[in-house]
């Protein structure tokens, strides 16, 4: 509980601030616009958390985040029907994770090394893919899909299929339903168990009879998976996306909700409830600089100096708590 | 203590980010916001004008200079922001014009809207406030033409060849090359360097036959350093930077290459490196746009919009401006009036300018 106090903090503190900087900040609809991108930041950080319980680090985040969405549109304007589309993209990511962790295991390379090389090498496959695509520019090639790229934009979204307003943060929906699976397998199943012990000391996750390279392996396969269906949820809400920057810093984002949420860089530190915490963090907080009239050239001070003080104060509320146990 | 600290925390950080440097709040005056399409001081000139208008309309402003270059995903959040906090009007840059109409025309039956530097006239805005970059593109066209009158070697930069503004300006120094319409080139090696691929335009050589895609600015600089690498030795060479961080990347490789005397510089914008470079003789010209006058009119517009006066709506592309080391006369080309100041002259209006502002 502890580990998620500091979060819980900084979320009530900037929600207050949003709320007291103008009168319509606290309305439903900018709150539901929030949520929304909370959703897609929340889902990446799912991803990169279970990567971090058990001592890793992906770096390829944002690279897999913006391949996979310029993979999406470059599908289906290659004629793939767009609900076909969307498992051919989770399988892509799936399959850049299963190599990310092979890589790592049976090679015995550093995680850090190898997703940085990914990094690299899935930002230069996207724009192999192509350049700017959109769902217009899709639809325009393909009429046939519109219904269809609607329909998705609606479920995974919650975009209405006319004429595109907000109707609910459908992304904070999938966020919170994988949360659920995450903290389900984290706190009920013996994976969860095995994917502690190896972030305490894989050694002795491995004397206690845990295959570590298999486990490291699945966690590698569903962070990239995961990584591939917010590059469908970027498609389905973006105007469009860009292969040079769609996805540019995800991982960045995605590992700080992850720490902010409580998981420990060193590994074997992490609950469901503090990734999804951690990842609300960064959109409140844009959007409160946003509503407050920032000047562009103090927001990233602002953000940068507020998270840092965030977890300042996470970190000074688990020392005491340590004392105090 | 445990308990006192955690309770102090959060009524603490919530009064110092309801602190954060902001625009006044008063409730009556009138809101407008700017957002660009990529931090860059091409924008800095912008947010000086439109400071300024906002300062002689009495608005509150918030000027935002895009982080992401040429992200539609993240300029459409802060224009969504905008519209459920109730602004009064809204400019944008805007970065995918096909893609982001949709979102754009939901906008514009809210907010008040106007596009700058790049349009979308598809949206229901109220006006576009910038050059025909086509013919701007021309203009650039021209220039090469004339440094290089028998034709040469052409490589041409750019941040973005999908936006607007982009594929217009690029297809305006080609069709000018040319001397036709839409051209598309003709796939070619280049005569002196056969392993050089390119399309041939008219007598110009483009090198990889298209313009040079960067994506971001802080990518130009390779870009230029990779191209100006490969055309080394060729004589009769021409570089085009058609965003305004383009030409300073280029005249910084072709300085570090010792290949100043060799390579003919054209820019496009006002950047503070570019006009050094064509008071020093390094630029042979750059097309400016007036982006300070965008920030003002932006803002002008929108601000007498929201007081029910629509006579501020601009109806006209602004007209473009060519700076040289020496200026020269006015010129009329396709019915518009064409200025060519010296480049003295218009550094020292553009400084007057921005010291007539408070950042």
């Amino acid at each position: 509980m502890t580990r998620i106090l500091g979060v819980l903090g900084l979320l009530v503190a900037l929600y207050a601030a949003l709320a007291s900087s103008d009168p319509n900040a606290g309305r439903p609809d900018n709150l539901m616009s929030v949520a929304n991108l909370q959703g897609r930041y929340g889902v990446i950080t799912l991803g990169a958390a279970l990567v971090i319980i058990v001592g890793g680090i992906d770096l390829s985040i944002g690279a897999v985040v913006g391949c996979s969405a310029v993979l999406f549109g470059v599908l289906m304007n290659e004629g793939v029907h767009p609900f076909a589309a969307v498992p051919a993209v989770a399988l892509f990511g799936a399959t850049v994770g299963l190599i990310n962790g092979l890589l790592i295991t049976r090679l015995k390379l550093q995680p850090f090394l190898v997703t940085l090389c990914g990094m690299f090498v899935y930002r230069g496959v996207a724009r192999l893919l192509g350049g700017t695509i959109g769902q217009a520019s899709v639809i325009e090639r393909h009429p046939e899909f519109k219904d269809a790229i609607r329909t998705l934009r609606y479920l995974f979204i919650g975009k209405s299929p006319t004429d595109g307003d907000l109707l609910f943060p459908a992304q904070f929906v999938i966020l919170l339903v994988l949360a659920a699976v995450v903290g389900f397998f984290i706190r009920r199943t013996a994976y969860g168990r095995y994917w502690y012990a190896i972030g305490h000391s894989e050694l002795a996750a491995k004397y206690a009879g845990v295959n570590v390279n298999r486990q490291r392996v699945a966690i590698y396969t569903v962070c990239s998976a995961l990584a591939a269906v917010t590059g469908v949820l970027l498609f389905l809400d973006a105007p469009s996306v860009q292969s040079d920057n769609a996805g540019n810093a995800y991982e960045l984002y995605a590992i700080l909700g992850a720490v902010l949420g409580g998981c420990s860089l060193r590994g074997g530190e992490g609950t469901a409830v503090g990734m999804v915490l951690g990842a609300m963090v960064l959109p409140v907080l844009e959007n409160l600089v946003t509503f407050q009239g920032a000047k562009s050239d103090v927001i990233p001070l602002v953000i940068g100096a507020t998270l840092l003080f965030g977890a300042i104060v996470d970190e000074l509320i688990r020392g005491r708590s340590r004392v105090h146990r | 203590m445990l308990r006192s600290l955690r309770l102090s925390v959060v009524p603490c950080l919530a009064v110092a980010l309801a602190c954060v440097p902001a625009c006044s709040k008063k409730s009556d005056r009138i809101k407008i916001g700017v957002v660009t399409n990529c931090t860059a001081e091409f924008w800095s000139f912008a947010e000086a004008g439109a400071n300024k208008a906002a300062r002689d309309y009495d608005v509150d402003l918030q000027f935002r200079q895009l982080d992401k270059a040429f992200d539609a995903s993240a300029q459409t959040p802060i224009i969504d922001s905008w519209v459920k906090q109730g602004l009064n009007g809204i400019a944008v840059s805007v970065i995918d014009p096909q893609n982001q109409t949709e979102d754009l025309t939901r906008v514009a039956k809210k907010v008040p809207l106007v596009t700058m530097d790049n349009d979308a006239d598809q949206t229901g805005r109220l006006c576009y406030i910038g050059i025909n970059n086509y013919e701007a593109g021309r203009a650039v066209g021209r220039i090469v033409k004339k440094e290089l009158p028998k034709g040469g070697t052409v490589a041409v930069f750019i941040g973005n060849t999908k936006s607007a503004n982009g594929k217009a300006r690029t297809q305006g120094v080609l069709d000018e090359l040319a001397g036709q319409k839409d051209a598309a080139g003709t796939a070619a090696a280049h005569p002196a360097r056969p392993d050089l691929k390119g399309k041939q335009f008219g007598p110009y050589f483009l090198v990889d036959g298209e313009a040079k895609e960067d994506g971001d600015p802080s990518n130009a600089q390779a870009i230029a350093a990779a191209v100006l690498g490969r055309v080394k030795g060729i004589p009769d060479v021409c570089c085009v930077g058609l965003y305004a961080y383009n030409p300073p990347a280029i005249l910084e490789e072709a300085r570090s290459k010792s290949m100043l005397k060799d390579v003919k510089i054209v820019g496009f914008d006002e950047n503070w490196d570019t006009l050094k470079g064509i008071a020093n003789g390094e630029i042979v010209a750059t097309v400016v746009q007036d982006p300070f006058m965008y920030g003002y009119r932006s803002v002008e517009a929108l601000a007498a919009k929201a007081r029910g006066d629509d006579s501020k709506l601009v109806k006209e592309p602004v007209s473009y401006r060519i700076v040289t080391q020496h200026g020269g006369p006015d010129e009329t080309v396709n019915g518009m009036v064409v200025k060519y100041p010296k480049v003295a002259d218009f550094e020292s209006k553009l400084r007057e300018d921005l010291a007539s502002v408070k950042k």
